[in-house]
């Protein structure tokens, strides 16, 4: 699965990310961070539901 | 630090921190008006495939595809590299 | 990646944001209208205006060489674009 596990509770990613997403992108953060998680949402249910294996299954470029 | 430059500094800050916003909303955008359209990639090692996109992750590191055309067949479910790929392209 | 368009960053992109630009990414060259750059992928987004219709080719960041601004897009052009996309940012563009 492409899905990611679940982050130990210590490191909070999410608010690291909420830092970083700021500091990128000022007073429109929250609004690029929830298109990023739709987008990626959908990414990942995508590839639970359908299990899509790597073409090529060698990357043509490393 | 003097006001006035920490000011300008503050300015400058902004007006990338809106240009990036702007420029990277329009990609995301661009990336959801792919889905279920027919797109054509131009790959490494003179490689061309065509497939119905699904989703890319995030980081821009991986396309969801679904019906991939491929020179051996088609796959019906695949993910793609993005490193793999030079160029892709869809109708609009 | 050797080109200083692409190390500019998102203030001169957005600024040539509607403007037609040459791409060149792995001796391949590639004429279009720039919708965006993904500033975290450095992707540069074409569109590519036909008689009718029109295709949108994104350029890998990683495959990128080398941009050139070619020109500004005429009113009519510029309408053309603007009726592909249209996301509330259009607006707030510099003409």
């Amino acid at each position: 699965s492409n899905r990611s596990s679940a982050a130990p509770p210590s490191d909070r990613p999410g608010e690291r990310r909420a830092a970083e997403m700021k500091k990128l992108y000022g007073k429109d953060a929250a609004k690029i961070l929830a298109m990023e998680a739709a987008m990626q949402l959908t990414f990942d249910r995508n590839c639970d539901r359908k299990q899509p294996k790597y073409w090529p299954v060698i990357p043509l470029k490393l | 630090s003097i006001p006035t430059s920490a000011g300008a500094d503050t300015e400058q800050l902004l007006e990338e921190q809106h240009a990036r916003s702007v420029l990277r909303e329009r990609f995301l955008r661009c990336l959801l008006a792919m889905s279920n359209k027919k797109v054509h990639f131009r790959m490494h090692e003179k490689v061309n495939v065509e497939a119905t996109f699904g989703a890319s992750d995030i980081d821009v590191l991986n396309f969801q595809v679904s019906d991939l055309h491929t020179p051996i067949g088609v796959q019906k479910e695949a993910l793609i590299r993005c490193h793999d790929v030079i160029s892709l392209t869809f109708e609009v | 990646m050797q080109c200083g368009w692409l190390q500019s960053g998102p203030q001169l992109w957005l600024s040539c944001v509607h403007r037609q630009v040459m791409v060149k990414a792995q001796g391949e060259e590639h004429r279009g209208w720039l919708l965006t750059v993904d500033p975290v992928s450095r992707s540069v987004v074409l569109l590519d205006l036909r008689a009718e219709g029109a295709s949108v080719r994104v350029v890998m960041g990683h495959a990128v060489e080398h941009v050139e601004v070619l020109q500004e897009a005429d009113q009519e052009t510029l309408e053309r674009i603007r009726s592909f996309f249209v996301p509330q940012e259009t607006l707030s563009l510099d003409p």
